[in-house]
C-alpha cells in the first residue's frame, strides 16, 4: 500500500493518473474520440515528432540537448524531394538520406566531443544550417512528385489500419525502454548524464558514448523526416520547422531532468499519450491552437516544480 | 434587384436543359461548416469570418459554423491538424485558405472520401488536389496587370521596383507575382520599369519591415515596393515613413484600407487595390454550403445565386489544370480619393 502510494506520488504515477483521466474525459465528451480512426490519426498526425522524442530522452538524460533535430528532418525531407527530382530512384534515395542524417549527427558529435563546444551552442548553430541547406536544395519550391509507393507507405495503413510511421515508432519506444532501463548502454548514459567526470573516472569512453548518441539522433531525425514526407506526400523548405521545441517539451514533461541522469522512456511514453490526447480532444471541442499551446506550458510548469515539492516534502518528513 | 433578373432567366429557361439553370440556394437544412484560415489573428481573415457568419445567419443553417485556424508559427503542420479533425467530426465542409501547399492534399483528399466537402479561398491547393472548387478573389491574370498599372503610374513610367512578398510557396502570392512580371513584359509601356528583387517577410510584420528598409539599402534607386500581400504593404509603408524614406521609394500593392489609409493621405502609398473579405467569406460560404446540401454538384457550367453577391458560374480555373473555380472579382484601387470612405 505504501509502495503504491509512494509510486503514485512520483512524476510517471502523475502522469499516469492524468493520460487516464484526460482519457476519459475526451471519450465522454466527444463521440468520436474513442474510434479506432482517430486514435490512429491522433498519433500520425504528430508521429514524427514523437519518434524523435525517443532518441531526444537518451540525449537529455546524458545531459545534452540536440536542438537541430527539427532542421534535420526538414533537410532528409527536402535532400529526398531534390534526390528524387534529380533523378535518384526512390529506394536508392532513401538510404542517401539516412547517411545525411548520420553525418549531420557526427558533425554536431564532433563538435561537442572533439571541439568541448556545449550542444546547446553546436546544436544551435546546425538548427540554423541545416535549414538553411534544406531551403537552398529546394528553393523556395514545394516538390510533390514521389513514387506512388512512396506516398501510400505513409498514407495508408500497412499491417491492419496501422500505417509503416507507427509501427517504427512502436518498435523504436519499446527498443528504446530495453535499452534504457535493462543495459549496460543505458545505465552509461544515466552514469555520464548525472557526472560526466566520475563516469571518466570510472573508465567510461564519454566522448564515444555521446558520438554514438548524437549519430543515432540525427540518423532518427532523418528518418522522420522521410516519414513525414510521405505523410503529407510534398516537401518545401518549411518542413517540421520550429518541431524541435515541441519534441523536447515532450520529453521534459515526461520527466526527464534537463540536467540529465534523471527520467525514464517510460515517462516520455505517459507524456506522449498525454501531450497526443489532451491536444487531440481539445481540437475535437474546437479549442483553438492557441488555446492548446498555453495548456501545454502550464502542465510543463508543473511538471518542473511538482517533483519538487514532492522532493522538499520527504526531505521535511526524513527530517526529524 | 439582380435576384429578381436571376430568378426570371431561370423561369424562361425553365425548358432548357439543366446545365444551365441556375440554382437559388436555400437555406435551413442543417450542415457543420469550418471556416480554416492561414492562421488566427490576421485582420482580412477576420472579415473572411464576419461574410461567412454573416451568409450563415442568412441561411438559417441550424448547424454549427466553426473558425479556427493554426497558430502562425505552426500554420503547416496545424492545418493539416485541422483538416484531420474536421474530417474526424463528420462536418459537411471546410472552407480552407490554404499556407501549406500541396502537403494538405492527403488530408483533403481523406476528408472528401469520408464526405466532407473542401472549398478553397483566398489560396488553392496548388495540384488541385483534394479540392472541390477554389473561390477566387479575382482574376489571377487581372492582378498581375492592375499591379504593373498601379506601378506604372507611381512611377511616373520608369524606375526601379521591388516586390516584398509573404512566403516563398505561398500559391496566390507566386501566381499574382508571375502574372505581374507577364504583364510587365507584355507591353511597351512598361519598359522602363525594371523589377529588380523579390523578398519574402513571411507574413509576419517585424520580418517584413525588414525586409523592406534592406531593400532600400541594398538598391538606392529603388523608387518602389510592390507588396501584394496585407501584411507586408502595411510593414513596408511603415518603415519607410518612419525611416523618412517616402519621397524616394513609394509603397503600393495588395493592402487594406483600414490599415493603409494614414499612408496613403501622406503619400507614402499612393495606390494600393483589394477586394472585400468580407465578400469572399460570404461567397465561400454559399459555395461551400451549397455543396455540402447537395443543392450543387460542383460541375464545371453550373450557375448559382449567392444571396445579396448575385450570381456566379462554377468554371475551369485557367491556372490550374483539372482545377475548378468561382470568379468573385473585380478589384478596387484605392487612392487619397476614395481610401478614407472605405477605411470606415
Amino acid at each position: 500500500m505504501r509502495a503504491m502510494l509512494a509510486r503514485l506520488q512520483s512524476w510517471e504515477g502523475f502522469l499516469t493518473c492524468v493520460v487516464i483521466f484526460v482519457i476519459l474525459y475526451n471519450t465522454a465528451l466527444t463521440p468520436q474520440f474513442m474510434t479506432m480512426g482517430n486514435q490512429i490519426n491522433l498519433f500520425q498526425l504528430s508521429i514524427e515528432k514523437v519518434i524523435v522524442a525517443v532518441a531526444m530522452t537518451f540525449v537529455i538524460v546524458n545531459a545534452e540537448i540536440d536542438l537541430s533535430v527539427g532542421s534535420m528532418m526538414g533537410l532528409a525531407a527536402c535532400a529526398f524531394g531534390w534526390l528524387v527530382q534529380q533523378g535518384v530512384p526512390a529506394g536508392a534515395a532513401i538510404p542517401l538520406v539516412l547517411l545525411i542524417g548520420a553525418a549531420g549527427g557526427a558533425f554536431n558529435a564532433y563538435f561537442i566531443t572533439r571541439v568541448g563546444l556545449p550542444s546547446l551552442v553546436v546544436t544551435l548553430a546546425t538548427l540554423i544550417g541545416f535549414r538553411g541547406l534544406a531551403r537552398v536544395l529546394v528553393e523556395d519550391r514545394g516538390i510533390t512528385d514521389f513514387p506512388d509507393w512512396f506516398d501510400r507507405l505513409g498514407q495508408q495503413g500497412l499491417i491492419g489500419p496501422f500505417p509503416l510511421s507507427l509501427i517504427v515508432f512502436a518498435l523504436l519506444i519499446v527498443a528504446g525502454h530495453v535499452l534504457l532501463a535493462h543495459t549496460g548502454f543505458g545505465r552509461r548514459t544515466y552514469v555520464i548524464g548525472t557526472n560526466r567526470e566520475v563516469a571518466e573516472y570510472a573508465g567510461i569512453d564519454t566522448a564515444r558514448h555521446k558520438q554514438i548518441l548524437f549519430v543515432a539522433s540525427g540518423t532518427i531525425a532523418a528518418l522522420a523526416g522521410l516519414l513525414y514526407a510521405a505523410r503529407v506526400g510534398a516537401v518545401r523548405g518549411d518542413v517540421a520547422f520550429g518541431f524541435e521545441l515541441d519534441i523536447i517539451t515532450i520529453v521534459l514533461l515526461g520527466g526527464v531532468s534537463i540536467f540529465g541522469g534523471v527520467g525514464t522512456m517510460i515517462g516520455t511514453a505517459l507524456s506522449i499519450l498525454l501531450v497526443l490526447n489532451l491536444r487531440n480532444g481539445m481540437a475535437l471541442m474546437n479549442i483553438t491552437g492557441h488555446i492548446q499551446t498555453g495548456v501545454i506550458g502550464v502542465l510543463l510548469i508543473a511538471s518542473v516544480i511538482v517533483p519538487r515539492l514532492s522532493l522538499r516534502r520527504r526531505r521535511q518528513e526524513a527530517a526529524p | 434587384m439582380k435576384k429578381l433578373i436571376g430568378a426570371t432567366a431561370a423561369l424562361l429557361m425553365g425548358g432548357a436543359t439543366m446545365a444551365y439553370a441556375q440554382t437559388q440556394i436555400e437555406g435551413g437544412t442543417e450542415a457543420d461548416m469550418v471556416l480554416l484560415p492561414k492562421f488566427l489573428g490576421i485582420l482580412v481573415f477576420d472579415q473572411a469570418n464576419e461574410g461567412a457568419q454573416e451568409a450563415h445567419a442568412e441561411l438559417e443553417n441550424p448547424g454549427e459554423l466553426q473558425f479556427v485556424g493554426p497558430t502562425p508559427e505552426n500554420s503547416v503542420a496545424g492545418q493539416i491538424e485541422l483538416m484531420t479533425t474536421a474530417t474526424t467530426q463528420g462536418v459537411a465542409a471546410v472552407m480552407l485558405s490554404n499556407n501549406a501547399g500541396d502537403q494538405i492534399a492527403p488530408a483533403a483528399s481523406a476528408a472528401q472520401e469520408a464526405g466532407t466537402r473542401v472549398v478553397t479561398w483566398d489560396s488553392p491547393i496548388p495540384g488541385g488536389e483534394g479540392e472541390d472548387i477554389f473561390v477566387a478573389q479575382v482574376d489571377f491574370g487581372s492582378i498581375g496587370v492592375v499591379m504593373a498599372d498601379m506601378a506604372h503610374s507611381i512611377l511616373d513610367g520608369s524606375g526601379q521596383m521591388a516586390v516584398l512578398s509573404a512566403t516563398p510557396d505561398a500559391a496566390n502570392q507566386n501566381a499574382w507575382i508571375a502574372s505581374m512580371e507577364e504583364a510587365l513584359a507584355s507591353d511597351e509601356k512598361y519598359a522602363d520599369i525594371e523589377l529588380v528583387d523579390i523578398v519574402y517577410g513571411d507574413d509576419q510584420s517585424e520580418v517584413s519591415y525588414n525586409r523592406a528598409l534592406a531593400l532600400v539599402d541594398q538598391y538606392p534607386d529603388l523608387g518602389l515596393i510592390m507588396s501584394p500581400t496585407t501584411v507586408g504593404i502595411q510593414a513596408a509603408a511603415k518603415a519607410m515613413q518612419d525611416e523618412g524614406l517616402c519621397d524616394d521609394t513609394k509603397v503600393s500593392g495588395l493592402g487594406l484600407p483600414a490599415e493603409m489609409v494614414s499612408y496613403t493621405m501622406n503619400g507614402c502609398a499612393p495606390e494600393f487595390a483589394l477586394w472585400d473579405f468580407r465578400d469572399l467569406g460570404y461567397l465561400t460560404y454559399y459555395t461551400a454550403y451549397g455543396l455540402a446540401t447537395g443543392q450543387l454538384t460542383g460541375e464545371i457550367g453550373e450557375s448559382f445565386t449567392a444571396g445579396r453577391m448575385g450570381d456566379y458560374t462554377i468554371e475551369e480555373d485557367p491556372g490550374r489544370e483539372g482545377a475548378k473555380r468561382v470568379l468573385m472579382g473585380p478589384f478596387t484601387v484605392y487612392n487619397s480619393e476614395n481610401v478614407e470612405a472605405a477605411a470606415q
